[in-house]
């Protein structure tokens, strides 16, 4: 299980954790049934505060990615198709929304923009062949 | 008796003197977790320790530790481990004595753990107490206060005049002693960045008052620092500049969130980091009691005096 | 062991470090009255009661070891009643010690001493003991070892002397009352307790200039 925390993300440390937490799960990294460090274990070896883990945990299993049970800890549930195909649309949703931002910034068009992603998935294409 | 609350201070005032050490101070701590006291010296960070631990005085209030209201039964403090920033042994002691002076008056006393602590922090039993560097004789007092299966671990100041390395041991130990979901720790300092991760609850202290206290995330969302050029923070009505600091090209200034906005918009608003809180509190100068008036104590205050110890 | 012995072991332990000064300040009074065996053992334990008996608290203001009581699992009375345990225990070892070794120089010097001077001789021992400890010990507990200071342990020392001479006592002369300076140590022992019991809650706390916040 891998988290590495950044001082300069920008994003709190409870975020941090949680969306590490979430893309390995997603990824299968940390597949079904894996047994996750107690909240006060990982805070101790994250050397953060307890309060930031927990709240961690509580969302991920708000989000249906992992299980809590009291006095045991905390393990990873099966994926979701349904949840997990949630859970990326907003992040497809998040990042076109951010791209949209730039994009009027940069005085763009929808055109531009269909352009670019055009672009994106032409290279993704080829470098899938390559 | 309640065990959810490590301790819990309710209205306490102390009086030191003509004035008041602290003044309606409440605050308390769920079982389980850090608590992290702020403030500059002199704010009372240690006069709420004693107090909380029976050693001074309250003048009114109430003060409640591992689930007994004070005056606490004497045997209490079999689960309390107390850590101040100065030795309280016999500089003559070797470190062997002190284990054999502390061993009786303890129940649950830890001889093995104790030895497994100096070595772990490299402490030779052979030697004095008074040899020891500031960084050892701390982790000595830890290693005493570890050793008889405490449940509530106090520390005054332990990381000031430490090094580094020491202090990143320290947070070490402390999230080490917090695996157990029955223990706590009250952390004094003036330190911010000791408890900008581990702390999970903070309270922060001003001239002997409670300026806040509550989780460290509600604290920091309950403050914006503000950042403009030398005319853009002026005193407008409905907005405390909390320690504004004024020099040629800027003022910077710490407001409470919902009266951030009603600056104008030129001024930079951002997030605080703990540090920038606990300066601009400890910065604060009350502008409306200058003779500090309301804190003296009057001869013939009628307030309950409840002796503590 | 009742807590109460366990804080006369403490107050041991307290002062363990400088026994080798507690053993010079016996030997300097063997010295002196080894040619008055019969004062030797009220002798020393005038010396032992202002100079020793009292140390626990001299270091103690020094380290800081009211922190320590306040810290460790000790209520106020026992660290009090502990204290005058400690003393106590001074005095039944600078008794036997003293006796033993006055019996020796007396037979060194073939002086006399029996029964009817040893009983007087412990008894007087005791009173002043007790007189002395009874009045240094409140003060101590009130003001702390720095305040009180040499002056404050060595007045009563001087100040019983001074009776003893004044009233020109010897073994002869109180051997009517020797039961009446018995209960009067005792007496004065618990009065004292009560009286440092009292002042104790307006001791100077952190004497110590530890930051005052």
């Amino acid at each position: 299980m891998r988290v590495v925390l950044s001082n300069s993300a920008g994003l709190p440390l409870y975020q941090q954790v949680k969306e590490q937490l979430g893309t390995a799960i997603l990824s299968g990294e940390l597949g079904e049934g894996t047994v996750l460090p107690s909240v006060r274990a990982l805070a101790r070896d994250l050397r953060i505060s307890v309060i930031t883990t927990t709240r961690a945990y509580a969302e991920l299993a708000a989000e249906g990615f992992i299980a809590t049970v009291p006095g045991k800890g905390a393990f990873v549930l099966p994926l979701d198709s349904a949840l997990v195909r949630e859970q990326l649309l907003r992040e497809v949703e998040g990042g076109l929304q951010a791209a949209l931002d730039a994009a009027r910034r940069a005085g763009l068009h929808r055109e531009d923009l269909i352009q670019i992603l055009d672009g994106l998935i032409q290279a993704e294409q080829y470098d899938a062949i390559q | 008796m309640s065990s959810d609350l490590a301790f819990a201070l309710r209205g306490v005032s102390a009086a030191a003197g003509n004035t008041f050490a602290l003044r309606d101070v409440t605050f308390a701590l769920p079982t389980g977790y850090v608590m992290g006291l702020i403030g500059a010296n002199g704010a009372g960070k240690t006069t709420t320790i004693r107090c909380l631990l029976g050693m001074y005085p309250i003048d009114a209030g109430e003060i409640e530790l591992l689930g007994h209201r004070a005056p606490e039964p004497v045997a209490l403090r079999q689960d309390v481990g107390v850590v101040l920033d100065h030795t309280y042994l016999v500089g003559d002691w070797r470190l062997v004595e002190v284990e054999r002076t502390l061993r009786p008056f303890y129940n649950r006393w830890d001889g093995a753990r104790y030895r497994q602590l100096l070595d772990e922090f490299g402490l030779d039993p052979r030697a004095k107490v008074k040899d020891l560097s500031r960084g050892m004789a701390m982790k000595l007092m830890i290693a005493v206060a570890l050793s008889h299966q405490a449940r509530l671990l106090i520390l005054d100041e332990p990381t000031s005049g430490l090094d580094p390395v020491s202090r990143d041991e320290l947070i070490g130990i402390v999230g080490d002693f917090l695996l157990d979901e029955g223990h706590s720790v009250l952390f004094s300092t003036h330190i911010t960045s000791d408890l900008d991760r581990i702390g999970d609850y903070l309270t922060i202290l001003h001239g002997g008052r409670v300026v806040r206290t509550g989780t460290k995330d509600e604290i920091l969302e309950a403050y914006r620092v503000v950042r403009g050029g030398p005319d853009d923070l002026d005193d407008r009505v409905g907005v405390e500049l909390i320690g504004v600091r004024r020099t040629q090209t800027g003022a910077q200034a710490l407001v409470r969130t919902e009266e951030a906005d009603l600056l104008s918009g030129d001024v930079l608003v951002e997030p605080p980091t703990l540090e920038e809180i606990a300066v601009h509190i400890g910065a604060r100068v009350p502008h409306r009691d200058p003779d500090h008036r309301a804190d003296r104590r009057q001869p013939d205050s009628s307030m309950s005096a409840r002796r503590v110890a | 062991m009742t807590t109460v012995a366990r804080m006369a072991v403490l107050d041991l332990r307290t002062v363990w470090p400088y026994r080798y000064y507690s053993l010079a300040v016996f030997g300097l009074g063997v010295l002196v009255f080894a040619s008055r065996p019969m004062w030797m053992v009220p002798g020393l334990v005038l010396l032992f009661t202002s100079q020793i008996a009292p140390y626990p608290f001299n270091v103690a203001d020094k380290a800081g070891l009211e922190t320590l009581y306040a810290v460790l699992p000790l209520s106020r009375r026992s660290v009090l009643y502990g204290h005058y345990a400690w003393a106590t225990a001074c005095f039944v070892v600078t008794a036997t010690a003293g006796t033993a070794l006055a019996l020796a120089f007396a037979r060194v010097q073939a002086v006399p001493l029996g029964d009817r001077t040893l009983v007087p001789m412990l008894t007087l021992s005791w009173a002043l003991f007790a007189v002395n400890i009874a009045i240094q010990f409140p003060l101590l507990v009130r003001f702390g070892y720095t305040r009180v200071s040499v002056l404050g342990t060595t007045l009563p020392l001087a100040a019983v002397v001074g009776t003893v001479y004044k009233l020109q006592l010897n073994m002869a002369s109180i051997q009517n009352w020797l039961p009446l300076l018995g209960a009067a140590g005792v007496a004065a022992i618990v009065v004292s307790a009560a009286v440092a019991t009292t002042v104790d809650r307006r001791r100077v706390r952190y004497g110590r200039s530890v930051s005052s916040t």
